[in-house]
């Protein structure tokens, strides 16, 4: 089940970060994890993640400016961010949509589901 | 009546002028004979001094003194004297004793003239009026004697045909101007007559005209007319006059109308800008005019860009202009950060109309919605916080739940790390439920408070219980600081328990490990003070602000760590209102907070009904 891609889990709540945690050691990922966007930020430039999963509402900095701070990255390496939400307002779609390489799960999430979602990233 | 008068004055102003007339004539006749009788006098004397005195002696005296008298009698002569250079008589030929009645004067002035003379005078006896001629005889250079006549002035009869002719034909000429004249004014007049038949009848129609050609004309029924159409005129000058006052008092009741909608729209709390058709400001309230800063004077008559030159006002209006049918919720939503800083105001645009439907001007609204814009934010804000807040603890519920059933979990230590997650997610869950519903309300008022007599002790050892436990396991040690006598207070228990364990409970929270907690029970100015002082993390000022806030969470990570539901604040701070209680805080990052809660205190007595 080992492979080498890495995914960053950002969460301020543990958590949620815990059972990605497992379930993704689970199928053999490397997991990183974050409090909020700007460790998030600093641990993509440091480790560069294929997998991204961010929580929106985090506090130093949320998900929507992690995204943005991330664009510039993506062009030079892309990488998937699973973007996880409460509510999907439709200003959050639009830039959702917009963003390179960006998805949304809704919470309550199934952590299968976001599995799915990587294989399906990574072919 | 008045017609008869006229009459008679006109027939003595007639009298008066043919009397007048008359007299002159007669003066001018009797000039006229006077001059002839003059002319007659010398010419008679003259003849006869051609003369030789002799003449009138010897052989031919006989035929001279005929000759005389038959002169005499056809021209009036009434004496006729010649008298030689003595004096002595020669001739003499008067009627009766005449001779004796003229003055001796007249006959020396006569006799003793070198030349013509002539004198009137009035005999002495019967005083009538006779002219004397007179004329001297010369023969060879040398006077002979002299001739006296006596001529009687003709009788000038008041009848004479000469004058009734003259009279008649004046007659006759004065009787045709008054006809011209009459007739004259009668055709001048007639308009006159149709203006006071028109005035009475108001309008002229056929059967006024009519009766207008076949009416004679008469001065004294044209008069009464016109005395009637003034009165007429009098009593419509009247009706005007009244009129005109009730159009006035009516003009002053819509200019106090028109001033009260123009104090209205300057008190009213939105701006409005009413236009003509062609764009030029006629009002601007009070309002719009602080908004942009602007002087009525400077902004009345001006056309609408140039007192609002905003490009983006300008495009929206000439946007609805364009529109054949406005829309009724047709608004922008509009900033304007130098005039008003942070306020947004609303600006709708309306069409004034006529009854006729007929467009005849513009207005403008300018509605401050910075408070309606920072609710529905704050609305959305809270559903966004909510549902975040519910979603959190179910999400780990349903994951947890989820890598449990699928067996993803092997290893029992993590297995019974994962039930007790979700056990603790639950509580959590049902903890921000209840919160909700406690929040909710209180917030509608229907939070009722089972008052009852509350001993400030049992409280305070109560607090201190329920937090125990939290803050034994991060070895926080918390002081009780208490008075030798507790006081009483009147209040629901449970809910004061309930808000005063949340500000102990935080102070546990955000204490860090080996930290203290002072928590002071004292009494002061009739109130019961509750203190809790804590050696936490402490709080900005930008938190401090909010910390009453729903769902407000610090963005301090150390705070934010900790789990809430950040409702516990604004539910406790309305449990202390509801108590009519007071709440202060302090709060200093690294030193740590201080919350006050003040509540009144109730002095317990027996058989007090609380």
């Amino acid at each position: 089940m080992e492979n080498n891609h890495k995914v960053l889990v950002i969460d301020d709540e543990a958590h949620i970060r815990r059972v990605l945690e497992i379930k993704l050691k689970n199928r053999g990922y490397q997991v990183l994890q974050a409090k909020n966007g700007q460790e998030g930020f600093d641990m993509i430039q440091k480790h560069q993640p294929d997998i991204v999963i961010s929580d929106i509402n985090m506090p130093i900095m949320d998900g929507k400016t992690l995204c943005e701070k991330t664009s510039g990255l993506k062009k030079e390496r892309p990488f998937l961010t699973i973007i996880i939400t409460a509510r999907i307002n439709p200003e959050d779609r639009d830039w959702i949509e917009t963003s390179q390489d960006t998805q949304f799960m809704e919470k309550p999430f199934s952590p299968a589901r976001i599995v799915e979602a990587i294989e399906q990233y990574l072919g | 009546m008045k017609f008869k008068r006229i009459s008679i004055a006109l027939l003595v102003f007639i009298l008066t002028g043919i009397a007048i007339f008359t007299q002159l004539m007669i003066q001018q006749e009797e000039k006229a004979s006077k001059k002839d009788i003059h002319n007659k006098g010398n010419q008679i004397v003259s003849l006869i001094a051609l003369h030789s005195i002799h003449d009138f002696e010897g052989d031919k005296r006989n035929f001279f003194i005929k000759t005389l008298m038959e002169y005499t009698s056809s021209h009036g002569l009434v004496y006729c004297f010649i008298n030689d250079q003595n004096g002595k008589p020669v001739v003499s030929l008067t009627p009766g004793n005449l001779e004796s009645e003229i003055p001796n004067h007249i006959q020396t002035k006569s006799l003793a003239a070198m030349g013509l003379v002539y004198q009137p005078f009035e005999t002495m006896g019967s005083g009538q009026k006779i002219y004397e001629f007179a004329k001297p005889f010369f023969e060879n250079g040398k006077k002979t004697g002299a001739v006296r006549i006596g001529l009687e002035p003709p009788f000038i009869s008041i009848i004479s045909m000469q004058r009734v002719s003259l009279l008649a034909m004046l007659s006759f000429f004065i009787i045709s101007a008054i006809t011209i004249v009459y007739y004259g004014f009668v055709q001048a007049l007639a308009p006159l007559e149709q203006f006071s038949e028109k005035i009475l009848n108001k309008r002229m129609d056929t059967s006024v005209a009519l009766n207008n050609s076949t009416k004679r004309f008469n001065v004294g029924s044209m008069v009464e007319d016109f005395q009637k159409s003034l009165l007429q005129f009098k009593d419509k000058s009247k009706a005007i006059e009244t009129i005109n006052q009730e159009l006035a008092s009516k003009i002053g009741v819509l200019r106090f109308e028109k001033n009260q909608v123009i104090t209205i729209l300057n008190s009213i709390h939105f701006g409005i800008i009413i236009t003509d058709i062609q764009g030029n400001v006629s009002h601007i309230n009070d309002y719009v005019l602080n908004l942009f800063d602007r002087k009525r004077d400077d902004v009345t008559d001006r056309p609408l860009e140039e007192v609002i030159p905003d490009k983006e006002i300008t495009s929206f209006i000439s946007k609805q202009e364009s529109l054949k049918q406005q829309r009724p919720n047709s608004h922008m939503d509009i900033t304007f950060p130098e005039l008003a800083p942070g306020e947004t105001y609303r600006i709708s645009y309306g069409c004034l109309k006529d009854d006729q439907k007929t467009a005849i001007g513009k207005m403008i609204m300018f509605n401050n919605v910075t408070k309606e814009m920072q609710a529905e934010k704050a609305t959305q804000e809270f559903t966004a916080h909510l549902s975040h807040e519910l979603l959190t603890p179910l999400t780990t519920i349903k994951s947890y739940s989820e890598m449990l059933m699928e067996g993803e979990i092997e290893e029992s230590e993590t297995q019974k790390e994962f039930y007790n997650t979700i056990n603790s997610e639950t509580a959590r869950l049902s903890r921000l439920i209840k919160d909700l519903l406690n929040l909710s309300k209180i917030e509608m008022g229907s939070l009722t408070l089972d008052k009852g007599l509350v001993k400030s002790d049992w409280l305070f050892e109560d607090c201190i219980t329920a937090v125990q436990g939290a803050a034994q396991r991060k070895n926080i040690s918390i002081h009780r600081h208490v008075p030798d006598n507790f006081p009483s207070l009147i209040g629901d228990k449970d809910q004061l328990k309930g808000a005063l364990i949340n500000i102990l409970g935080n102070a546990v929270k955000y204490t860090p490990e080996n930290g203290d907690i002072n928590f002071e029970l004292r009494e002061q100015d009739s109130k019961v003070i509750f203190d809790i002082r804590d050696t936490g993390y402490g709080m900005s000022e930008e938190d401090l602000s909010h910390i009453f806030d729903k769902f407000y969470r610090s963005q301090d990570p150390q705070i934010a760590e900790q789990q809430g539901t950040g409702l516990g604040l604004a539910i406790t701070s309305e449990i202390i209102s509801l108590h009519e209680g007071e709440m202060k805080v302090k709060s200093k990052i690294g030193e740590g907070t201080h919350f006050t809660v003040k509540i009144p205190k109730e002095e317990y007595y027996l058989g007090k009904q609380s």
